[in-house]
Formats: structure tokens, C-alpha cells, sequence
């Protein structure tokens, strides 16, 4: 008997390493230790031995037992891996690029956007909307903006025809001429009428000169303007903000400066430098940036603030500028030409 | 405006550098845009040389000379190596001698050149700083040797080119100028003195030259003055004169013209000077100009007149357009011998009109245009007067003549110490405050003690001052000469946030990231567009509505109705320079025409080009009508719409592919939203290559909803679902989303409260063999499933029998078998 054992398992080990798949691996296994199998037989002929021969021949068949099972596991295991090696195909090369397009990206006014909007929220300010279509009341004379200022010309600002109708930008004013708003400051007028004291927003958006385009003009460009209404408000405050949003945006040690200036809807008015130590391609030591002032109380009259009661200041920049002193850019116009290659640098 | 720092100085004593002066007048609040030197700069060890020799280097390319050069005192002969042409023996020429350092920071050091020991430079105009010229610069007049340079050279002028703000007019001058920088320096100012202040005691009556001034149009010349000098002699101004305003852009024309320029540009008061014998009937008439009358002016053009625009006229005719330009006739030529001399006030608008109208304007119209103290105008004629009979002789002669300006001046504005600290936010001393104001010429005629607000100030404004009108203005003045850089650091106080952003700005936001995520590059396009694009993709012909009514440039004449045509541009942008580019986004504002009113709609827009041709190691599914599709729902579900629920139509075939393409709004034209192929034929005509598929959602923004509403959760069912699949035959033209609804109908009829029907999805569309012609099958996965048990097959299969008898009852769906 040991003899057979022996030689089953001699039989075992040189099939089962060869078998591929599942059925055959099914259908050794049963020969092997199947109900009909050939363990089962010699198994059965334990009955025919004596009493002695019993014990040694019982350890006999359960360590050949042990072994056959450990030799159908070995090969099962073989036979699943092959299958799961199968699913894969071949090792690929990761050197290979991804066919797949991207990643997208943000444009560069829109980062610049962001970044701004991000470091006014931190000080209170919410980013309020206006339309780009106004009336002149909105846009020059609810900001002091006398009625025979070059300003309004029809040289510098886009007009629509009288006969223009617009559903949703509604006139002030009977009969007022609409417009492509000059600046922000419009959306400054429909917030403080529209709500109360306290107000602290950012407006950024896009404005219209009408001028002639070249490496820094364009016909179509984006401010960003912050408002804040309150009581008490001081020129100290507003230089205060200034260095918040410059030292936020470029490192602790960035400067900034005030120097008087004349804006019709601020008194006083600044126009405001930055320290270009941390610019690229700047070589003066400083760089207009914006224009601010204290909101001028004809201001606040014409929304129907008490300009006794309420104080305020007003900051307002070009994002383009700011966008092209912080990445270096120097033509505005390819901001509006989207070569991808400009795209992909400022994501 | 351009300043010359010689001509401030006889109205302020400057020492300061020219950087300082350049730095206080920016903090005045001028900006300097440029500041230019004319003359030399200071030169140490430049000095005056005569060339004793002159010998030519044999054997060079170029003619190299070697001279010898006596230099007197300053070290005797020297040799040096000149490469000018003209150093010939016996010129006296500047000579650099080692140590000099020049204007570009040049060395000059003794050195070998071209073999020979040179022992310093032979000095051309531009090397010593001053306009080039042809080689070294000849000093004639014989100076003495060793003489330093800067003793023998013209004075040289620093000119500031400077940026007038259009509230300080009185600052168009160089008095005005020179009265911020005393202020600023707190020196004195030093006013000119006329000689002649309009006293004609034993003047001859000259009234045969002009006898009669009369203004016809007092609401355009609030002052009209007239000054009659007789016998001058016209000629060249004197050279200090010509240098003066040569330095600040003027061409020196004659002494009389000279003097009109030089006392506008000293006290901001333009002038005119007629020839007394041209004018017409002995009389001048201020008057509106009738419709047709013609002037030909100064500059040899004939100019229409109209009745809107102001003129000076004599008896007959106009003789100059007012406060702009002077007629050619009328003026002084180089026989005149008598002079009326103009000087006036006339209305900002009418110039500004007239300049603007005429297209002609001048350094009197920008003056008059921005305002001319009408209160210091007599000075300022006065002036006129005194310099015409120093450089041109003749003498004043009667009657004079004064039409207008009799409102006196006056002004006071009262402030405290503690209403300036209030809006500054930090303290001045008080002292410091009085003595701004007092530096500025703006007078305290009062000084009270208040209870609690410190002193308070009345202040006199003067009449230049116009912009001074109430205490906040004030505020700035002081602040101006304080210093805006010493305005105290703070921190910014920020109590809270007042609201959220703007509904329109939260959209953009969340519609940007989407499309980045999805791998989209954001760009940003002009909102101006031509017309015929707006014809080629909006509607047949350029809706009007969308016109600006003074375009600048053709292509830029109309609002963009939606922001795919400029992402087309940037798909053509990025082909044309050869950069492979597929998919772009945009947000911005569109303006939608609808029956003549336009709406100003929050846009998202994105193009997806798929190029012929394309090559890649490793193929993709590319893009279709589908993803366009899925995008625009994602996009329209930012803002809080969903387009599923809305029945779909085609897009407009002018610009979207008909069959390709769809388009959906709301009822109340609140939104609307197209996605598809883009028109093939136009895309092509664009110079895009391939074919473009393209989203776009567009909305008012003021239907943007300020906040999503909070979603409640809904409990479902953890028993497994029951899955049937049911293929219905139906005509082509029947859409996928009918037969669906109607599936859905059936399904939630035979499911009764039994059960729920999950859900009811298309998952194969099949035409071809095996069905007849003009009909297609669409295979539906139904879910069913129960709250509250396992379904059983019986009950599940009971129901789906009813549905199909549901479905095919009406005989236009047949099941697929």
C-alpha cells in the first residue's frame, strides 16, 4: 500500500503543476480525491488490513491525504493567478504621456480676480454685481461727473442709440442715455441705493473706454473697486486696506503710498504706488497700481445718505495692470487672444 | 504741462535738488511725467583747450589724429587722441581731462590709444550732455584756457514735464506751480510786479483805433478786456525770452506773440494781440458767429463757423475764434504798428464745444477749457503790457476797455482742528494745519477756540482756488502739505461680513471650476463684435438693437449676443500659429435681442474642436452632440436649472448644425440654453478647422438664485431590485425622451402602490436589419423595486405584461420580440 501511495503522489506531482484551467483542474481533483478517486479506492482497502497493519497505514493514507491537498491548492492558486494575469495583457510602458487633453485652466484675470476677491473677503468685503450696459445716472452723475465732463464724450464712452431698450437695466433718470459703463463705480451707486449702511463690497468687472487699442489700452477691460461705508471711516483706514490687499498679495515687506490726486467722486483722492521691489520686469522703484479716495459727500447725497452721518472710501485698479505687473506680461492684448501657450503658464 | 525750473526760480527761490523738487511737486499731487535737462550738467575737470597740433596716425582705417592741446592753468600741453574731424590747430574746444567724469558715467582716465599716450578727451556736444552736433564742439569768442566748461556754456534749464489734474486749472502756470512748490518749501513766493496797472494818465486817445468793445453773448465772456498800445516795433523776442519758451515746446515767433505765450505760460491767462489798423470799423464785437460765416486761421485752414460757436469779430466780420485761435488776418505781422491786446474770460462749455466741434485746439482752448481765474486776469494784461514795451517799445494808449467780471471774489470756509483729525484718522498738530493753510495763500482771517473741537479756522479762499469750496476740501490740503507718506500704518478694521457675494459672481465661480475640472481652457474675448459677425451667427441680418451708437473701430460695433463666436476666434487664434487646442470655456455677459428689447444674461459658453487628422499614440472616444449635452445640464444645474424638464427644440441653423444641434428655454425667456454641433459651412467660413461641438447657457442674472435651497433627504428601499429589459419598435421620428414618458406612464400604472418603478433608461438604440424600414427600437432597462419586501418574479412579471399591453395599445409602439 505504500507503494501505491507513494506512487499516487508521484502521479500528482507530475500532473497537477501542467494543469491550465478550471475544469481540468476539476476533474483531476476528482480523480485524485473524488468520491470515485483513486485515494477513495485505496482508502477502501483499509477494510482488507489487520488490526496492526490499521494505524500505520491510516497515518499513512491521511499524511498522503494532507500532501495531495497541498499539491490541488498549489495548483488551484496557480491556475487563479494565470487568470488574473490574464486579465491584464502585457506590461505597459509609463513612460508613455496620457492621450487624454488638460488640465484645464484658469485665466489669468480670473486668478487674479480670485486672489483679490479671496484677500478682501478676509477684511469683510463681499463681491457685489452690476450690469455692463448702464444709464448715465449710474455712471457719471450720480458720481459728480458734471454733465459737460470729457469724460461722458461721446469720444471716450460707447453710447447706444435713443432708441436703444434694454429689458433688465432699468433708467434712473426718464429719457437717460444708456451706456458701456467706464468703470465699476456704477455698481457702487446700485448698492448703496439698493441697501443700508454698513457696506463693504468689491465690484470687479468689466468696463469700456472708447480708445484706440495698443500694447496697453484695450477697448474692453476689467476694474475691481472696493466700497466701505460706515461710520468713522478715516483716511488712516483706507491706507490701512491698501497695505492689506499689497501685503497679502506680494509678502510682508511690500510698501505702498498715497499720492494726492483729483477723482470727482472722492475727497480727498490718491492715486496709490507699490513698492516694485517684488515685480518682474519693473525697473522704477514704484508703480501706480490704483486710485482711491474718501467717497466725496455729493456721493452720498445722491443715493440718499446723510453725508453727515455716514463716511466711506473707494479703491479702484485695472485687473489687466495688476495681472500684467504681477506675471510680467507686457501687452495687454494677449489677455483676449487665448494662445494656449499664454494659458498654461499661470495655472 | 511742461515747467522750467529757471523760469520758477523768479518766483521762488528753489535750492533744493532737482530730485527733490521733482519729488515734492509728485506729492503736491502732480504727477511728473518726465523731467528733462537742456544745457550741460556740472563738469569737474572739463575745461577749456586750444589745439596747438594736429598729426595724423599713419596706418589706421579711420582718421585718427593725435594733437597736442594747451589747457592753460588747468595742467598746461597735452597730447591726446581725437577721432573727430574737425581738430584743427587753433580751435578752442571742451577737453576732459582725467578724473572728468561724463553724462553716462564715462571715466575718462590718461590711457594708450592706437599706440600714443592720451592724456584725457577732446570734447564733441552730445559727450558734455548737450543736443549733437557735427564733431568736437567749437568754442568760439576765444575763452580763456583752462577755463572750466560750465563758465563758458549757456546756463543750462531742467524742464518738468508734469500732469495738471483737472480740479487745479490756477496750477497751468508757472506761477501757479511755483506757489505749491513755496508752499511745499515754505519759501516765498515773488510775484511780478507790473509797472503798469492800467493807469492811462497822459496816454493819447487813440478811440480812431478802437472806439467801441461791445459782448453780444455775455453767458460765453464773463470778462472782456481791451488794451490799446501803440508804435511798437515787431522783432525777435530777447534770448532769455526765446530760451524760455523754447525750453517748455514753444517756437518763438515774434516779440509781441512771445510776450502773449510767455504771460499765459507764467500766469495761465491766455492773450491775444490784434493789429489794431485790420480791425474792421474800429470796433470789436464778442458775439456768436452766424451760421456759414468763414475764418481762416493761424494755421492757414479755413474753418465753417456756426451759431454756436463764440467769436471775436469786428465790424464786418469774425477775426478770431474765441479763446482758440486767432484769425490769420487780424494778426500781428511784421509791419504792425499798433496793438489791441485782448484779454478775456470766456465760458468753459462754449470753448470745449467749439474746440471740439472744429476739431482745433490750442494751448489758450485747453487753458479756457479747464478754467482762467477771472479775478487775476487785469494782472495778467497788465503784465502783457509791461513786457510788450520792454521788447517791442511803443507806449499805452486810451480808451481801455472793460466789458464784464464785476462780481467781486469771495469765499470763506470754516473748519476745526477736530473735523480734519476725524477724517484723517490721526493727529496733526494744530500749528501745523494753520500753517498749511497760510502757505497756500488760503488765508485765516479767523481763529476761534470751539468747546470740544479745538480751534476753529475761517478760512479766506482766494479766486484761484475754485475747487475750495467746503471744510472736506480742506481736509486735503492739509494733508497735501503734511505729507500723504506719513499717514500712519493701522490695521484694517474689519467688523464682519456684511452678505455673501452677488449671485452672478457665485455662478461664475462654480461654472469656471466645473469646465476647468473637465479639463477646458478659460479664456476671455472682446464684448464688442463686428456686424457681420453678429449677421453670420446671430440672426439674418445685424439686429440694430445690439448697435452702439458711436462704435470706435468697425469690428467693434456690436454687444455679442452669446460667447461662442469669440471662442471660435480663439479656436482660429491657436490653429493659425500652429498650437493644437480642443477645448475652451468663456464666461461673460451676453446681450440677447428679444423683439427689440435687449437683456444683459450671465453666459457660460465652451467650444470642444475635433480636428481632422488629429494624431494620438492612443485612441480616444471623441467628443459628440452627448457631451455637449452632459455639460450643458451641468452648467444650467449651477444655476439652479434643470433642462431635463424642459422640452427640447432645435437651435437656430444659422449657427448651430440642423439635425445636430438643440436648443431649449424657459417659458418666461429667463434662460436659455443650446448645445450641438456648431453649423459646419459657417464654422469652415470662420477658418476653423474640423468640426466644433459647442455648449451655451445663458441667464438673467438676476434669476441667478442667491443661495441653493436645502435639499432633504429622501429614505430608500435596501431590498434587492427586480430588473426587466423591454424593446419597443417605434418610427424613427418618434424622440427617445416621448417614449420613455410614455414607458414611465406605463410602468408607474401597472406597478400601481405595489411597488415603485426605479427607474426607466434607454440602453440600446438599434436600427437596421431585422425591422422594417423607417423605424427603430429603443431597449429600456426597467427598476423596480419595494420599501417594504422582495418582489417576487410572479408580480414583476404580471406588471410588465401589463405594460406592454399598456404601451402597444395605441398601435404606434410595437414590442421587439
Amino acid at each position: 500500500m505504500q507503494d501505491q501511495l507513494t506512487a499516487l503522489l508521484a502521479k500528482a506531482a507530475a500532473e497537477l503543476p501542467a494543469l491550465k484551467t478550471r475544469p481540468e483542474f476539476e476533474a483531476a481533483k476528482a480523480r485524485y480525491v473524488g468520491p470515485h478517486g483513486e485515494l477513495t479506492a485505496l482508502m477502501k482497502q483499509m477494510g482488507a488490513l489487520s488490526k496492526e497493519q490499521k494505524p500505520a497505514a491510516g497515518k499513512l493514507i491521511n499524511e498522503t491525504k494532507t500532501q495531495l491537498a497541498t499539491q490541488l491548492d498549489a495548483a488551484l492558486a496557480r491556475i487563479a493567478d494565470a487568470e488574473l494575469a490574464a486579465q491584464l495583457g502585457p506590461a505597459l510602458d509609463p513612460t508613455l504621456p496620457s492621450p487624454d487633453a488638460g488640465p484645464g485652466t484658469r485665466h489669468p484675470l480670473t486668478l487674479v480676480r480670485e486672489e483679490m476677491c479671496r484677500i478682501l473677503r478676509k477684511v469683510g468685503f463681499t463681491v457685489a454685481d452690476g450690469p455692463e450696459v448702464e444709464t448715465e445716472f449710474y455712471c457719471f452723475d450720480a458720481l459728480s461727473t458734471p454733465a459737460d465732463h470729457p469724460a461722458r464724450d461721446e469720444k471716450d464712452t460707447f453710447y447706444f442709440p435713443a432708441s436703444a431698450r434694454f429689458g433688465n437695466v432699468a433708467q434712473k433718470v426718464p429719457g437717460e442715455k444708456y451706456l458701456l459703463r467706464t468703470h465699476t463705480s456704477s455698481v457702487q451707486i446700485r448698492t448703496m441705493l439698493k441697501g443700508e449702511p454698513p457696506i463693504r463690497i468689491v465690484s470687479p468687472g468689466r468696463v469700456y473706454r472708447r480708445d484706440t487699442s495698443d500694447a496697453t489700452h484695450s477697448a474692453n477691460f476689467h476694474q475691481l473697486e472696493c466700497l466701505y461705508v460706515d461710520k468713522g471711516v478715516t483716511v488712516r483706514d483706507l491706507k490701512a486696506l491698501l497695505d492689506h490687499i499689497f501685503v497679502s498679495l506680494l509678502g510682508q515687506d511690500t510698501k505702498t503710498r498715497f499720492r494726492p490726486h483729483y477723482f470727482g467722486y472722492t475727497e480727498p483722492s490718491f492715486e496709490v504706488d507699490l513698492g516694485a521691489a517684488h515685480l518682474p520686469k519693473v525697473k522704477k522703484p514704484w508703480i501706480e497700481i490704483g486710485g482711491c479716495g474718501m467717497v466725496d459727500p455729493t456721493v452720498f447725497e445722491a443715493v440718499g445718505y446723510d453725508p453727515e452721518v455716514w463716511t466711506g472710501y473707494a479703491f479702484g485698479m485695472g485687473l489687466e495692470r495688476l495681472a500684467m505687473l504681477l506675471y510680467g506680461i507686457d501687452d495687454i492684448r494677449y489677455f483676449y487672444q487665448n494662445d494656449l501657450r499664454f494659458l498654461k503658464q499661470f495655472a | 504741462m511742461k515747467i522750467s525750473l529757471n523760469w520758477l526760480k523768479d518766483y521762488v527761490k528753489l535750492d533744493a535738488s532737482i530730485e527733490e523738487i521733482a519729488r515734492a511737486v509728485t506729492f503736491l499731487g502732480f504727477e511728473v511725467e518726465g523731467v528733462l535737462n537742456t544745457g550741460a550738467p556740472k563738469l569737474d575737470h572739463v575745461v577749456v583747450g586750444e589745439i596747438l597740433t594736429r598729426t595724423k596716425i599713419p596706418n589706421l582705417k579711420k582718421e585718427i589724429s593725435l594733437c597736442t592741446v594747451d589747457v592753460g592753468p588747468a595742467g598746461g600741453v597735452k597730447t591726446i587722441v581725437c577721432g573727430a574731424h574737425n581738430c584743427d590747430p587753433g580751435r578752442r574746444v571742451p577737453v576732459a581731462l582725467p578724473g572728468a567724469v561724463l553724462p553716462g558715467d564715462f571715466k575718462i582716465t590718461a590711457s594708450k590709444k592706437y599706440g600714443h599716450e592720451s592724456q584725457g578727451m577732446l570734447c564733441g556736444p552730445d559727450e558734455i550732455g548737450l543736443p549733437e552736433g557735427d564733431g568736437l564742439l567749437i568754442l568760439n569768442g576765444l575763452p580763456a584756457l583752462g577755463t572750466p566748461i560750465n563758465e563758458v556754456l549757456p546756463p543750462g534749464d531742467t524742464v518738468f514735464d508734469i500732469e495738471i489734474t483737472p480740479n487745479r486749472p490756477d496750477c497751468q502756470s508757472h506761477l501757479g506751480i511755483a506757489r505749491e512748490l513755496a508752499a511745499w518749501f515754505k519759501l516765498p513766493l515773488i510775484y511780478p510786479q507790473e509797472k503798469f496797472r492800467g493807469d492811462l494818465a497822459g496816454a493819447p486817445d487813440r478811440a480812431d483805433l478802437l472806439h467801441a468793445v461791445r459782448v453780444d453773448a455775455p453767458e460765453d465772456c464773463q470778462l472782456y478786456s481791451a488794451h490799446i498800445i501803440t508804435g511798437v516795433k515787431i522783432g525777435p523776442s530777447p534770448d532769455w525770452m526765446q530760451r524760455r519758451l523754447a525750453a517748455v515746446g514753444l517756437r518763438p515767433v515774434n516779440n509781441v506773440v512771445d510776450v502773449g505765450n510767455y504771460v499765459m505760460l507764467e500766469t495761465g491767462q491766455p492773450l491775444h494781440a490784434f493789429d489794431a489798423r485790420k480791425l474792421g470799423g474800429g470796433q470789436i464785437v464778442v458775439r456768436r458767429a452766424a451760421d456759414g460765416e468763414k475764418l481762416t486761421t493761424l494755421d492757414g485752414k479755413e474753418r465753417a463757423l456756426t451759431s454756436r460757436m463764440l467769436v471775436i469779430a469786428d465790424a464786418q466780420r469774425p477775426v478770431v475764434i474765441a479763446g482758440i485761435m486767432g484769425g490769420e488776418a487780424s494778426g500781428v505781422a511784421a509791419d504792425t504798428a499798433d496793438l489791441v491786446l485782448e484779454c478775456a474770460i470766456f465760458n468753459k462749455q462754449s470753448v470745449r464745444r467749439t474746440s471740439r466741434q472744429l476739431g482745433l485746439a490750442s494751448d489758450s482752448s485747453y487753458r479756457y477749457e479747464r478754467g482762467v481765474d477771472a479775478h487775476s486776469a487785469l494782472e495778467a494784461a497788465w503784465r502783457a503790457v509791461d513786457l510788450i514795451l520792454e521788447t517791442a517799445g511803443g507806449q499805452v494808449a486810451g480808451p481801455v476797455f472793460k466789458i464784464g467780471g464785476e462780481a467781486p471774489w469771495q469765499r470763506e470756509i470754516v473748519v476745526t482742528r477736530d473735523y480734519i483729525t476725524e477724517k484723517l484718522g490721526f493727529d496733526i498738530p494744530a500749528a501745523a494745519m494753520r500753517a498749511a493753510f497760510e502757505s497756500l495763500e488760503l488765508n485765516v482771517t479767523r481763529e476761534e477756540p470751539t468747546e470740544k473741537r479745538g480751534p476753529a479756522w475761517t478760512v479766506a479762499i482766494p479766486s484761484w482756488r475754485d475747487d475750495l469750496d467746503r471744510p472736506v476740501d480742506l481736509v486735503e490740503e492739509v494733508l497735501r502739505l503734511y505729507g500723504t507718506e506719513k499717514i500712519p500704518a493701522a490695521t484694517v478694521r474689519a467688523p464682519g461680513l456684511v452678505g455673501d457675494d452677488a449671485p452672478a459672481a457665485l455662478f461664475n465661480r462654480r461654472v469656471t471650476d466645473y469646465l476647468v475640472g473637465h479639463d477646458f481652457h478659460e479664456c476671455v474675448s472682446y464684448t464688442l463684435r463686428p456686424a457681420k459677425e453678429v449677421a453670420a451667427w446671430i440672426a439674418p441680418s445685424p439686429t440694430d438693437a445690439l448697435a452702439l451708437a458711436n462704435p470706435f473701430v468697425d469690428e467693434q460695433s456690436h454687444l455679442r449676443a452669446s460667447l461662442v463666436p469669440g471662442l471660435l476666434e480663439s479656436l482660429r487664434i491657436n490653429q493659425s500659429r500652429g498650437v493644437a487646442v480642443s477645448r475652451l470655456c468663456e464666461t461673460g455677459r451676453v446681450f440677447v435681442d428679444r423683439e427689440g428689447q435687449v437683456y444683459e444674461c450671465a453666459s457660460v459658453a465652451f467650444v470642444i474642436a475635433r480636428s481632422v487628422g488629429e494624431r494620438a499614440w492612443l485612441k480616444r472616444e471623441p467628443a459628440d452632440f452627448y457631451t455637449a449635452k452632459h455639460h450643458v445640464l451641468a452648467l444650467a444645474s449651477s444655476a439652479g436649472v434643470d433642462l431635463s424638464r424642459s422640452p427640447i427644440a432645435a437651435a437656430p441653423a444659422c449657427d448651430w448644425q440642423a439635425g445636430h444641434s438643440a436648443a431649449l428655454h424657459d417659458h418666461g425667456h429667463a434662460w436659455a440654453a443650446r448645445f450641438g454641433l456648431l453649423n459646419l459651412a459657417a464654422v469652415q467660413a470662420l477658418g476653423v478647422a474640423g468640426q466644433v461641438y459647442a455648449g451655451e447657457f445663458a441667464i438673467l442674472p438676476e434669476k441667478l438664485p442667491a443661495a441653493a435651497a436645502r435639499r432633504r433627504f429622501s429614505d430608500f428601499s435596501l431590498f434587492p431590485a427586480a430588473l426587466r429589459d423591454l424593446a419597443l419598435v417605434v418610427s424613427e421620428t418618434v424622440p427617445a425622451a416621448e417614449v420613455q414618458r410614455q414607458l414611465t406612464q406605463a410602468a408607474r400604472a401597472a406597478a400601481g402602490s405595489a411597488f415603485a418603478v426605479e427607474s426607466v433608461g434607454v440602453f440600446d438604440v438599434y436600427r437596421g436589419q431585422g425591422l422594417p424600414e423607417g423605424k427603430k427600437s429603443l431597449a429600456f432597462a426597467l427598476v423596480f423595486r419595494s420599501a417594504a419586501r422582495t418582489l417576487t418574479d410572479d408580480e414583476v412579471n404580471a406588471a410588465l405584461a401589463k405594460i406592454q399591453a399598456a404601451i402597444t395599445a395605441e398601435g404606434a409602439i410595437t414590442i421587439r420580440t
